[in-house]
């Protein structure tokens, strides 16, 4: 997947530079409701319903500070990343058991006709599991920088 | 939103996510990602849990249709039924009352959800 393919699912509207939310449930609001003006999404309700159901069949923390709340859902119409951080860190159930402090919200249309959703999911996993990018999304600014980092980690 | 919609939606997308989740081969993409997904009998106690709270009537005909496609309740976008991809009239409304009927389309009778 090119830089501008994986980029071109986030956007400024969907940049959080610091959550304000303490707690899971509230990560989870937090960045459901970014998505309120969204136009290719129904009802940020429906979203946060269908995101805490998978949440029940296990956590979305992976630990090293990562958290990829993900799912499929027939309110959205094309596929949409937020990324949030949170610099103090917040608890999400990690299998590592450590606080979590970058957050990849993604939500796809069931249909997923160009098939982009698990290979999407594969690339912001195998993306934060490289520790300088992760320290230099912990020090991101705003979404230009974001963009950045994104473009140089996909270079490499 | 009509909440008897509102739903009918979390219920087919738990739905869905039952049977991604019975998909062993999806499954094991996921886990290779270092995702959890153990929790299967969870998902289907908030499935059982949230059909309490539908009415028989509304679950009845989510089950017809379904029972034709595989999703019951579809998106309409640009007043275009995104189950069979016909144009609504548009005297279509998207209002739904209490006790009415659920909104459906003319044509192939899915449910529909306004985008």
């Amino acid at each position: 997947m090119s830089a501008d393919k994986f980029l071109s699912y986030f956007s400024g509207e969907r940049f959080i530079n610091e959550l304000s939310a303490t707690s899971k449930d509230e990560v989870l609001i937090e960045m459901s409701k970014i998505l309120s003006d969204d136009e290719d999404i129904r009802d940020p309700e429906l979203l946060l319903d269908m995101i805490r159901n998978r949440e029940s069949l296990g956590s979305t923390g992976l630990g090293k500070g990562i958290a990829v709340p993900h799912g499929r859902s027939s309110a959205a119409r094309q596929t949409k990343v937020v990324f949030a951080r949170s610099s103090k860190g917040i608890e999400f159930d990690a299998m590592d058991g450590e606080l979590c402090r970058l957050f990849f919200l993604i939500v796809a249309p069931y249909e997923d006709r160009k098939q982009e959703y698990l290979p999407l999911l594969g690339k912001i996993v195998e993306t934060v599991n490289q520790e300088t990018i992760r320290e230099k999304l912990l020090e991101v600014g705003d979404f230009d920088q974001f963009q950045e980092i994104v473009r140089e980690a996909l270079s490499e | 939103m009509s909440d008897r919609v509102q739903k009918l939606v979390t219920y087919q997308d738990l739905e869905l996510m039952i049977r991604d989740a019975e998909d062993p081969a999806r499954m094991k993409q996921e886990a290779s990602l270092g995702f959890e997904v153990g929790g299967l009998e969870a998902l289907k106690k908030r499935l059982s849990d949230l059909e309490i709270e539908i009415s028989k009537k509304d679950i009845r005909h989510y089950r017809r249709v379904g029972r034709k496609y595989e999703r019951a309740v579809v998106l309409v976008i640009d007043k275009i039924c995104h189950g069979c991809f016909q144009s609504l009239p548009t005297s279509r409304t998207r209002q739904v009352s209490d006790e009415g009927p659920l909104p459906t389309c003319e044509n192939c009778g899915r449910i529909l959800l306004w985008l």
